[in-house]
């Protein structure tokens, strides 16, 4: 067996079952910060939770997610076809060894909308979304597999700003936005993730990269400006109250258009997400 | 943290507040939209005892039985909701799930001396307190069938009881 589709499968595996450090240190410290007793315990069982998935190497969440794929790609390395289909082959291995809850939905079109063509029992048979792709100055090729559950993708919402030329009245917008996704979001404490950007397609783009790279521990002014805001609400982990809504921003800003409009894409997303994880091919 | 057992007794369940922190131990039931309308169907016609099934002081879990685990949907959703009512009534003590549900339902399930718990959706935490797992009703439904699952110490908090709701 390729080496590749091993290695692409245990990153997988990984996305899907291990926090990062950066993630468990957000963690203990909302704990150690929030007064809100509810909402430490809330907090505590989703750490201890990640601590149990990260031993067993079993799924955080049994909405698994859908594979996301980000392909960063350095100036001397090519990607070829086989590559690429390598790399599907993991995605298909490692839904089997998480093992990814079955969600791939049968039939033809209509069939697929409407859910009338039956569920594949198969974990495997989950196709990743498209890839994404970035050429990078680094000398390597390195694929991020992100695992994005259903309950975001419900309360995620694309759409433009007006800045008025003032980033305030986009930070505003991005907070209003996001205090309502958050609110209605089942499974919180979240991390935010907004990408900005000059149509639909490049800001969910920037938004993917944001989740791809983001880090707990490094958070810009306007990141930090919108977690401060959003937690401002107090509506706190699943709803309980308590000054840790949100734990960090991911925030990734692209060029822009010379007019009035950004177009914003945002996905509050869940307690255990970005569940991601990154491999060199 | 107060430890409950299954079965419930009415005693144990007119005891809980909202904001209690419960461990579960015991044999609970899963069940979520596809099925439990067919539970309530069934209770009504009285064929409960056919199916296998004894809903006195048990616990309804709203969540799916994958191979990927178990972790709440949200209890809200209409199909799930509207069966608080019935199944209180015919003894189920403890709705065990995520988000908020309407007033008219912390009602409902006072007068049945019934609660709604929140459980947060820690699927590996849940997988290494869950010993046993078996199909009880509706096999055709897959993982959402009926399932009986014995469980130790799950944690939940305690989210509306006695006509009152955490997130008034």
């Amino acid at each position: 067996m390729s080496n590749i589709i091993e290695k692409v499968a245990d990153c997988l595996v990984r996305a899907g079952s291990t926090f990062r450090e950066d993630q468990k240190e957000a963690y203990r410290q909302a704990i150690a910060d929030e007064a809100n007793a509810q909402s430490c315990w809330v907090m505590q069982q989703v750490l201890d939770n990640a601590l149990v998935a990260e031993e067993r190497r079993s799924p955080l969440c049994d909405d698994t997610g859908i594979p996301h794929l980000f392909l960063e790609v350095g100036k001397n390395r090519s990607v070829s076809g086989e590559m690429m289909q390598e790399i599907m082959e993991g995605v298909e291995m490692g839904l089997r060894q998480l093992p990814g809850r079955p969600m791939a939905i049968m039939g033809d079109d209509n069939a697929r909308i409407d859910q009338s063509g039956g569920l594949n029992p198969d974990s495997g048979a989950l196709k990743p979304s498209p890839f994404l792709i970035k050429p990078i100055d680094e000398d390597v090729i390195r694929l991020t597999v992100l695992m994005l559950g259903g309950g975001p993708a419900i309360r995620g919402i694309t759409q433009r700003v007006f800045h008025k030329h003032n980033v305030d009245v986009v930070i505003d917008e991005i907070v209003n936005r996001a205090t309502e996704g958050v609110s209605k979001l089942g499974c919180s404490p979240c991390v935010l993730a907004v990408g900005v950007g000059r149509s639909q397609f490049e800001a969910t783009s920037m938004m993917m990269e944001a989740m791809a790279k983001g880090d707990f521990s490094k958070q810009t002014e306007f990141e930090k400006k919108i977690t401060k805001k959003v937690n401002e609400a107090n509506i706190g982990p699943l709803g309980l109250g308590g000054k840790h809504s949100v734990l960090a921003t991911f925030a990734k800003v692209g060029p822009q258009r010379a007019s009035g409009v950004r177009i914003v894409a945002l996905r509050p997303c869940c307690c255990f997400e970005p569940r991601r994880a990154s491999v060199e091919l | 943290m107060i430890e409950l057992t299954t079965p419930f007794s009415e005693e144990a369940i007119a005891q809980l507040k909202v904001g209690d922190v419960v461990t579960i131990t015991g044999n609970i039931f899963t069940g979520r939209d596809a099925v439990l309308p067919k539970i309530v169907k069934a209770a009504e016609e009285g064929a409960l005892k056919d199916l296998g099934i004894d809903l006195q002081g048990a616990v309804i879990f709203h969540t799916a039985v994958s191979p990927a685990g178990v972790g709440p949907t949200s209890s809200n959703k209409v199909e799930i909701e509207c069966t608080f009512g019935p199944l209180s009534k015919h003894g189920v003590k403890m709705h065990l799930g995520k988000g908020a549900i309407s007033k008219e339902t912390v009602k409902v399930l006072a007068e049945h001396n019934a609660v709604f718990a929140i459980i947060p959706p820690v699927t590996a935490l849940l997988g290494s307190q869950t010993m046993e797992q078996e199909i009880v009703a509706f096999p055709e439904l897959g993982m959402e069938a009926f399932n009986r699952l014995k469980v130790v110490k799950y944690q939940a908090i305690i989210a509306a009881a006695q006509g009152q709701s955490i997130y008034e």
